[in-house]
């Protein structure tokens, strides 16, 4: 009886898609699933979002890729990634085995015809597909199409006519001068779903040897460090559409994800913090959990946007 | 410390144990000389140290602070008596903050990882050669364990305070080969000019070679002409081959030095 009353309602829709929770991996930071399955049972997430893939195989940035800074790291991976053939043959079949949750797959190309053909390709075959128009590592598309909103807007429109089964999420740049004109766009343009923050353009360097730490010199920033910022792009992105936000950037505990939930995320994405724990996402859970526990909290739906305008 | 309390158990398995995450508490944590510490870690209850094998890694943090935030890679010194140790160098952020560590204070530690240096089968003629730089020379004791002694040490530093538990590593070797920038140990140079120097009346294809060091002597050594496998120190975020930030250029593209390697051989690895 007691069990019963205590039980909590985490799902959250997104478009068609239902999570058991809302909690997801950030593109990036889980691979395909395969490393991860290792230290959990992935079907314990509300959704798998995978790894960054374009059309053709890429091989990435020359190494050092990577570099710590206070409470965050810089990253300069440059998506190198399995293509779209390997990830369909190989990449998606495993991850499907392996969980019975939604998965959601990151695309990035070059041009507007290569994310439509990314988009017709997955249709379907994956609950979701994420469009990244803001990856800070790559020289064209990306982030290029994510900072000019016509740019923007045409892209979105066009690869919504790609996608008729799956669950469209366009996941926007920290870059945008207005964020709420960006995810206003998305929406107009058809999207289900924005996603934010992805990492913001950062450096750092050696002083000793005079160079950056990053062979490419500018990487994204991840990581504690910009849960700030991220907070107030989703709380603004949340209040300026009607369909629902993903909110990541810097959450490490169920309390970072409440305050992105309070601030109008409708699920909320792990990413840096997985590669200090692998099972972050699983203690994120966890935590806000906890947090519907001590609060009398009965649904995750309850808690959306709920944070109190105006100083106290 | 004394050769034979360097056995470890791991050594007597050649299986590669499933890593997990694992709460300890530091038990010791004693300055060897120089900047060079071991530090010594009891799993808390419910939780053990999985028996790594030689070549392979641990992550290790800092009880869940933000800052420094990522766990870091070490190779382990020892395992005994269930606890883990750990030889690490002094050079940054979170090393020196490891060095403040005091009896009780927790760790999270994340491990074994990677895969091990491969061991020559017995009965193969082939003599092994160990090559170690600076830091390199933790992973190095696991490895000279398991090859009994054999083993050819070259092993180079900045200076004689830099070149740790030289004596212990004379019990552990068939040969040791100290060199140091400043010539306070050994030959003053590259420990790489003293190995050139060894090969000139030898017949490389008798050797089999493990180096592990800085990517400049690794390189070095990768030039000689001879086969063997070297572990590298490319740095590591996850440690579990999610993030790809730990990428090393081989003939066959980037590899992860956390999953594929962080032992390649020295044929396969691509130096800039
Ligand atoms: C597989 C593997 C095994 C290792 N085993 C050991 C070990 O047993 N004992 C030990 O002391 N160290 C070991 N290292 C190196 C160790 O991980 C780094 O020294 C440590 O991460 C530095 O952290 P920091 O915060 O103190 O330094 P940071 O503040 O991150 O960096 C300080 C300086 O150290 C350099 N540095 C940082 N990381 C590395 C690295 N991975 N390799 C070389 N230089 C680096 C930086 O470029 C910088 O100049 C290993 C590394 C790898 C990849
Ligand atoms: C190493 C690394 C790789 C990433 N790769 C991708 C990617 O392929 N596609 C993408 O949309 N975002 C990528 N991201 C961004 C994350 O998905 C996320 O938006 C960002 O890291 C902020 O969340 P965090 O602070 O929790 O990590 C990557 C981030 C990191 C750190
Ligand atoms: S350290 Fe993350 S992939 Fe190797």
């Amino acid at each position: 009886m007691r069990s019963s009353l205590n039980k909590k309602n985490l799902e959250v829709k997104i478009g068609g898609m239902r999570l058991k929770n809302p909690i997801m991996t950030a593109s990036g930071t889980a691979g395909y699933g395969e490393e991860l399955s290792a230290f959990y049972d992935i079907s314990r997430l509300g959704a798998i979002v995978l790894k960054g893939i374009s059309l053709k195989p890429w091989q990435g940035n020359p190494p050092p890729r990577i570099t710590e800074t206070p409470c965050g790291m810089i990253n300069s991976i440059g998506l190198q990634n399995v293509g779209l053939k390997t990830f369909l043959k190989e990449k998606l079949p495993f991850v499907k085995k392996k969980s019975d949750v939604p998965v959601i797959a990151n695309i990035l190309g070059n041009t507007t015809g290569e994310y439509a053909k990314l988009a017709r390709s997955l249709d379907g075959e994956v609950e979701g597909i994420e469009i990244n128009v803001s990856c800070p590592n790559v020289k064209k598309g990306g982030m290029a199409f994510g900072l000019d909103k016509k740019a923007f807007g045409k892209l979105v429109g066009r690869v919504r006519g790609d996608i008729k089964k799956s669950v469209m999420i366009v996941k926007l740049s920290p870059g945008a001068q207005d964020i709420a004109e960006f995810a206003l766009a998305a929406q107009e343009e058809g999207a289900d779903a924005v996603s934010l923050i992805n990492t913001i353009p950062a450096m750092a360097i050696d002083i000793n040897t005079r160079r950056p730490l990053i062979k490419n010199v500018i990487g994204g920033l991840s990581g504690p460090a910009i849960k700030p910022i991220a907070l107030r792009m989703v709380y603004q992105a949340a209040r300026a559409v009607k369909i629902p936000v993903i909110g990541m950037g810097g959450i490490t505990t169920g309390q970072d994800a409440v305050e992105f939930i309070l601030a109008g995320a409708t699920a909320v994405a792990v990413g840096t913090a997985t590669f200090i724990n692998p099972s972050a996402p699983l203690e994120v859970l966890e935590g806000i959990e906890a947090y519907m526990s001590i609060h009398g909290v009965k649904g995750v739906a309850e808690l959306i946007g709920g944070a109190v305008t105006g100083c106290s | 410390m004394n050769t034979r309390s360097l056995r470890s158990a791991s050594t007597d398995t050649d299986t590669i144990q499933p890593a997990h995450l694992f709460k300890a508490r530091v038990k010791e944590n004693i300055k060897v000389s120089g900047r060079f510490y071991i530090l010594k870690a009891t799993p808390e209850t419910g939780f053990f140290v999985p028996a790594p094998l030689p070549g392979q890694f641990f992550m290790l943090g800092l009880d869940r602070r933000k800052d420094p935030l990522l766990k870091r890679p070490f190779c382990y010194f020892r395992v005994r008596d269930g606890a883990l140790e750990i030889l690490y160098r002094i050079v940054g952020k979170a090393t020196f903050l490891m060095r403040e560590l005091r009896e009780g204070d927790r760790v999270e530690v994340l491990g074994p990882l990677g895969n091990p240096y491969p061991l020559p089968g017995w009965g193969k003629h082939k003599k092994p050669l160990v090559v170690a730089g600076g830091v390199g020379i933790a992973s190095v004791f696991p490895l000279l364990e398991a090859l009994k002694g054999k083993a050819v040490l070259f092993y180079g530093g900045r200076s004689r305070d830099e070149l740790v538990l030289t004596d212990e590593l004379q019990g552990m070797t068939s040969e040791l080969h100290l060199a140091s920038d400043d010539g306070s140990a050994g030959f003053k140079g590259a420990v790489t000019d003293v190995l050139a120097d060894y090969f000139k009346d030898k017949k490389k294809s008798d050797f089999i070679i493990y180096a592990c060091g800085p990517n400049g002597m690794l390189k070095a050594v990768c030039g000689m002409g001879l086969r063997g496998y070297i572990s590298s120190e490319e740095k590591m975020a996850c440690g579990i081959g999610v993030c790809l930030g730990c990428a090393i250029k081989t003939r066959s593209g980037f590899k992860r030095t956390c999953k594929e390697g962080p032992v390649f051989d020295m044929d396969e690895v691509v130096f800039e």
